[in-house]
């Protein structure tokens, strides 16, 4: 595995509420693995964690990056060992070009712009129209979260933690993500994939569903995503949209145990 | 003129900003451009459409510019005033006159390399007549001594249907005692920017700024923003005032300020004004430190909180 976590718990910051509770999972190194849950259920917060953000530790528990337990390292190291994180809403910041952000994390900064331009390019952005902006309210959604991307892309780490991508997009350019991820993976970067769509997570080797902070299934993506219908009860939905004419998925006998495991119907 | 006449701690000063002067000499592109070491005038090329002209006084000079009406100029006017020696007092008295109908854009180079205990001032009046598109830069560098004591008083007057951009930049070097005061007279349907950045790096730094824009024509509209940073000590003042004094007139004051180290010192003090119903004005100040998200994205790439809070500084202090 190259990420693992331990039974991690994840307390609020005044310490009184659990937001995610006694977690264990681990991520395969080359895969996508996305971790869905409804909102508020403590997927971003577990991304914080892994990444080590000021104010999200776990009270227990322990994370292990390539076997390196990295529970209590900075930011700034365990982005040094190979990961990073792309957030849902990237700031947007006056002054900051886009080739000098793209280029905060190489390790190696020989022929920047080419591997600016090779980046901006993986992340379907055209590097002509993007060489002389700066990350500010200039730039859409849409074009602020590539260019995150871009720069996550940039740095070649590990192991790249996406936090809700396709908020805010349209489906079309969902589209395109999805397009972008399989590219990710091609350069052999791991993706951690946080969301809570199941168009958006299809895309995922493998999944993790948490459930009111609660860990409650980590399998093959379409296993994970049935059991996040089950409880949710939405079987007419997952029949329609998830496993339409794909046969070889589950069959009906298979949906309706599941269904009933989760006492929905 | 040939580069050696030109000291060459000035020519090297702007470095840092991505500068050369050497590209502003007489003989180098096809700007319009006037040099001084402290009271000497060092170089003049005029070219078509402009009358630049320089005295030399005692202590500095006087130097009249005027843009003759319907000029557009492609390449900047290039003004130098720098001062090669370590101290005394310099006092440049510029006119600038913009007539009608032209577009101008004047770099104006104020390079004190070995500034200790230098004193400058400069007392300027602008007038920019009607329809004009005026840009102004002017860059600081006092050297990384002591600084110096730098006391310039602007007065500008932009016609109507006129835009004018401003933009000061004090962010190399150390400044030292810096007191500057602009006033901008906005008439009808003119247009205002103003962009102000300073860098106090240490307790010998104190950079006071008063910008100020008034609104007089309808229409006119302005937008002013200060932005500064103060360290180990130094202290930054960002004073920006707008007035909204004629119908339907538009402005807005922006003052950001980022403050590191024990003993440095941020104020803002933004301050609008409306003396016209129907006039809008509106200001905005922050103080403090950068947002923790945005030094969290930094260090995500492997930085670390310091190397992120000078990415974030220069980003903040960068000319736009």
């Amino acid at each position: 595995m190259l990420l693992e976590l331990k039974d991690i718990t994840i307390p609020t910051e005044d310490g009184k509420c659990v937001i995610v509770n006694n977690v264990s999972f681990g991520v395969k190194e080359g895969s996508i693995h996305a971790v869905i849950g409804p909102n508020g259920s403590g997927k971003s917060t577990l991304a914080y964690t892994i990444m080590g953000l000021k104010m999200y530790n776990p009270s227990q528990g322990k994370i292990y990056f390539d076997g390196i337990d990295i529970t209590n390292m900075t930011l700034t190291e365990r982005a040094k060992l190979g990961m990073t994180l792309a957030w849902q809403e990237p700031a947007r910041i006056d002054g900051l070009t886009v080739p000098n952000y793209i280029a905060l994390g190489m390790k190696d900064k020989t022929n920047l712009k080419e591997k600016v331009i090779e980046a901006l390019e993986i992340v379907n952005l055209e590097p002509e129209r993007y060489l002389t902006r700066t990350i500010d309210e200039s730039l859409s959604g849409g074009e602020r979260k590539r260019v995150e991307l871009a720069a996550a892309i940039a740095m070649r780490p590990r192991l790249i933690i996406l936090d809700e991508p396709d908020s805010g997009l349209d489906m079309i350019v969902i589209e395109d993500f999805l397009n972008i991820f399989n590219k990710i993976k091609n350069l052999e970067m791991t993706i951690l994939l946080i969301t809570h769509r199941e168009d958006i997570g299809m895309v995922a080797d493998y999944g993790t569903l948490i459930w009111r902070g609660n860990h409650i299934i980590t399998d093959e993506f379409p296993k994970v995503m049935l059991r996040y219908c089950a409880k949710a009860g939405l079987k007419e939905f997952c029949k329609r949209t998830l496993f339409k004419n794909d046969g070889t998925c589950f069959d009906e006998d298979y949906i309706d145990r599941i269904f009933r495991e989760e006492g929905s119907s | 003129m040939t580069d050696s006449d030109y000291p060459e701690e000035i020519l090297q000063s702007l470095e840092d900003y991505n500068i050369d002067i050497r590209d502003f000499l007489p003989g180098h592109g096809g700007g319009a451009k006037l040099l001084l070491d402290f009271n000497k005038i060092k170089g003049v090329e005029q070219i078509e459409g402009i009358i630049l002209k320089g005295r030399e006084i005692p202590n500095g000079i006087v130097a009249d510019v005027v843009i003759k009406e319907g000029t557009k100029l492609e390449e900047p006017v290039h003004l130098c005033f720098g001062v090669s020696k370590e101290t005394g007092i310099q006092e440049i008295f510029p006119r600038i006159i913009a007539e009608d109908n032209t577009e101008v854009k004047v770099q104006a180079h104020c390079s004190f390399p070995k500034a200790n205990g230098l004193i400058h001032k400069m007392f300027g009046h602008f007038y920019i007549g009607k329809n004009c598109n005026f840009n102004y830069s002017e860059t600081h560098y006092h050297g990384e001594n002591s600084g110096a004591l730098v006391a310039p008083v602007g007065y500008m007057y932009v016609g109507e249907n006129s835009v004018f951009e401003n933009n000061f930049n004090l962010t190399k070097g150390t400044p030292g005692k810096v007191k500057i005061m602009l006033d901008i007279y906005a008439m009808e349907n003119s247009v205002i920017r103003s962009n102000i950045r300073a860098f106090g790096k240490n307790i010998k730094d104190s950079v006071r700024i008063r910008d100020a824009i008034y609104l007089e024509g309808k229409n006119a509209r302005s937008v002013l923003k200060m932005k500064a940073a103060a360290r180990d000590g130094g202290e930054v003042l960002m004073y920006g005032i707008t007035e909204g004094n004629a119908p339907n007139c538009n402005g807005h004051v922006e003052c950001s300020e980022i403050v590191l180290g024990k003993g440095s010192i941020c104020r803002a003090r933004p301050f609008i004004r409306a003396t016209d119903p129907m006039s809008s004005v509106s200001h905005e100040a922050s103080l403090g430190r950068f947002p923790q998200k945005w030094l969290d994205e930094i260090m995500a790439k492997g930085l670390n909180e310091e190397e992120a809070t000078e990415i974030l500084i220069e980003a903040m202090l960068r000319e736009e």
